[in-house]
């Protein structure tokens, strides 16, 4: 698996991470002190009730969110003090986002859907539809490329957000709920996606609260009330 | 990394078509904005060309008059009248003048042919009448300087003149009597025609005072016809329209001095006068371009919301393009480009629809509208603008929306 010499890299690290909130006047602490660390080429579940911080964790990962305090290390560039125009570069170039609800834009068709990280990352219209045509070829839809979301099953959208979640070729996978909506055959499908793509040597971050997906991962790292439990 | 300019463009327009009833609403307000400047624009470049063409019917630009200051205090003393010695001597002060008629004028005189008489206004004039007025003959010659300096018995006479002395008969070489004396008929000017704007009262030819007009050599009427009249108005036409306001101060300054200081006279130049009518048609175009402008706030305003709105509603689509990259600026640029797109979409409509009522406008007016090319660029440009203002704002906000909170937007 020595495919680009990160092997065994740390692609995630963070050091002490804390994120408050407040609501209305009183002051939640989310994360508590997170300190993790997750290697290039890992398949990671990161589990806990509700409440617990793992949205909160992930939306940081994700580089959607900053950290109130701590340091975040993503591919070894440090992302938690960055500002929000370069945190969308990042988003754009590193990270692959699959949601429980797919989050495909309705009026797009998928091939559309597929092409807009390309379009943010200024890749050219034709490169663009190449480059989307192939990945929805290689997750089964490529008869589809013209139907909106709506004409597809749930499966088949969350397929479709998987291939827009690896279109850019992503330093991570990062999945939240990711079966959560599908019944247990088109959500056996989507894990099993992710274990091709886990096998292919990508990053692959799954967020849970349900076991029986988070144990199809290589790692379970269990939160609880801001903070990570040992044991894993 | 931003996004282009022809991407935005091409999901505004995706998003107008997948919105096609919201995309009318807000194009509304716009269209009703932007029709309303093109007409108004269109009754103000009509005015403009009225004017122009009055006072090109008038003689042209560059046409100055003499004429008795009427605000004048003759309790001070003085008389505004010039003889023929200062008339000449004005002239010859001047430079850059084309045509120069000094005249005498005498109200109703009555012009008699056989048993057949007309009350004209007579005026005794130089040659270059013509040039100053800028008026043809219909048939026969003018008066020339062979008939000043000989005192000839000659007359032109104005097309009514004419018509009522003679009817269908050739009038030229015809003797007419005025004042007992007998004068040969040389000429018939052209008639003058223009139609007064609005209708009412005034909708008939306002030149047919001139068509009712009779000419004589200037020295024929001092010496032989009413030896009592004295010139009292001039009329200049200079070369040039750019010499007009330095010539005119010139002739202000040589009458004055003439006159011993009094101003007695008042020197006015047409391209003035006209500058001062469309001044004064300014009010009018300011108060139309304010309904104008105040018809787009009302569009604007309705934009804005109907953006605030869309923004609103698509926080989750905002969230998730912030979330695989779009930065900031490319949702601002999104949703003004969109923005722009539907109100300048509206311009075009206002524009079409703007040019489609101008002859209603025209004919229920009974006024002269004009379009002219720079309008239609002038209302994209309103159109487009008023997209900005009013779209900035909601595109903003989009822009500045936090990713988590909006992904998590129902």
């Amino acid at each position: 698996m020595a495919y680009n010499g990160k092997m065994f890299m740390e692609i995630i690290k963070t050091k002490g991470l804390v994120k408050d909130y407040e609501l209305g006047k009183i002051k939640v602490r989310a994360l508590n002190g997170v300190d993790l660390s997750i290697e290039t080429g890992e398949f990671v579940a990161i589990m806990g009730p509700s409440g617990s911080g793992k949205s909160t964790l992930m939306h940081i990962i994700g580089c959607l969110d900053s950290p109130t305090e701590g340091d975040y290390y993503l591919d070894g560039t440090l992302v938690s003090k960055m500002r929000r125009n370069e945190l969308a570069a990042i988003r754009n170039a590193k990270i692959g986002f699959v949601f429980q609800s797919f989050n495909l834009l309705p009026h797009l068709n998928i091939l559309k859907n597929v092409e807009l990280p390309l379009m943010y990352a200024g890749i050219a219209g034709k490169k663009r539809s190449l480059r989307a045509r192939e990945i929805l070829d290689s997750v089964g839809l490529s008869d589809r490329l013209r139907h909106k979301p709506g004409e597809l099953s749930g499966g088949q959208r969350q397929r479709v957000a998987i291939a827009r979640a690896i279109v850019n070729n992503p330093s991570i996978v990062l999945a939240d709920e990711p079966t959560g909506n599908l019944d247990s055959t088109s959500g056996g499908d989507i894990l099993e996606i992710f274990e091709q793509l886990h096998s292919l040597g990508n990053t692959v971050i799954m967020v849970t609260h349900d076991a029986a997906v988070a144990a199809r991962a290589d790692r379970i790292i269990q939160i609880h009330d801001g903070k990570i439990e040992d044991g894993d | 990394m931003a996004i282009s300019l022809a991407e935005s463009l091409h999901i505004g327009l995706a998003d107008i078509a997948t919105r096609k009833v919201r995309t009318a609403v807000t194009l509304f307000g716009i269209v009703l904005g932007v029709m309303s400047i093109m007409v108004v624009l269109a009754i103000v470049n009509g005015m403009n060309a009225v004017t122009l063409d009055w006072m090109q019917q008038r003689g042209g630009l560059n046409k100055i008059e003499i004429e008795p200051n009427w605000s004048y205090d003759y309790s001070r003393g003085g008389e505004a009248t010039l003889s023929i010695r200062e008339v000449d001597y004005l002239r010859s002060q001047l430079e850059g003048v084309e045509a120069f008629n000094p005249q005498v004028m005498s109200w109703g005189s009555i012009v008699q042919y056989r048993d057949q008489d007309f009350d004209a206004s007579t005026f005794g004039v130089y040659p270059d009448l013509q040039k100053v007025e800028d008026w043809g003959l219909e048939k026969g010659r003018f008066i020339n300087l062979e008939d000043i300096r000989n005192h000839n018995n000659v007359i032109v006479l104005g097309s009514t003149v004419a018509k009522s002395l003679f009817g269908n008969r050739n009038p030229l070489g015809q003797y007419v009597t005025l004042n007992k004396q007998q004068l040969m008929v040389i000429g018939v000017l052209q008639s003058k025609y223009w139609k007064n704007q609005g209708g009412g009262a005034f909708s008939g030819n306002v030149l047919e005072y001139m068509n009712r007009q009779a000419f004589v050599p200037l020295s024929t009427m001092i010496a032989k016809i009413n030896p009592n009249l004295d010139i009292t108005s001039v009329e200049i036409k200079v070369l040039s329209d750019e010499d007009i306001s330095k010539i005119r101060r010139q002739i202000e300054g040589v009458l004055l001095n003439i006159k011993g200081g009094k101003d007695l006279f008042r020197v006015s130049s047409a391209k003035e006068e006209m500058q001062m009518m469309q001044k004064n048609m300014m009010i009018f175009s300011v108060i139309f371009f304010l309904i104008a402008v105040i018809s787009l706030l009302v569009g604007g305003i309705v934009i804005t919301n109907i953006m605030l709105a869309s923004v609103k509603e698509r926080t989750r689509e905002i969230g998730v393009r912030m979330a695989v990259g779009a930065r900031g600026k490319d949702i601002l640029i999104q949703f003004l480009v969109q923005t722009m797109l539907i109100t300048t979409l509206g311009g075009v409509f206002g524009i079409l629809a703007g040019l489609s009522v101008l002859n209603v406008v025209q004919d229920f007016l009974d006024i002269t509208v004009k379009a002219a090319p720079n309008m239609v660029w002038v209302a994209l440009l309103v159109s487009a603008s008023t997209g900005l203002m009013f779209g900035i704002g909601p595109a903003y906000k989009a822009s500045k929306l936090d990713p988590v909170k909006a992904l998590m937007e129902d």
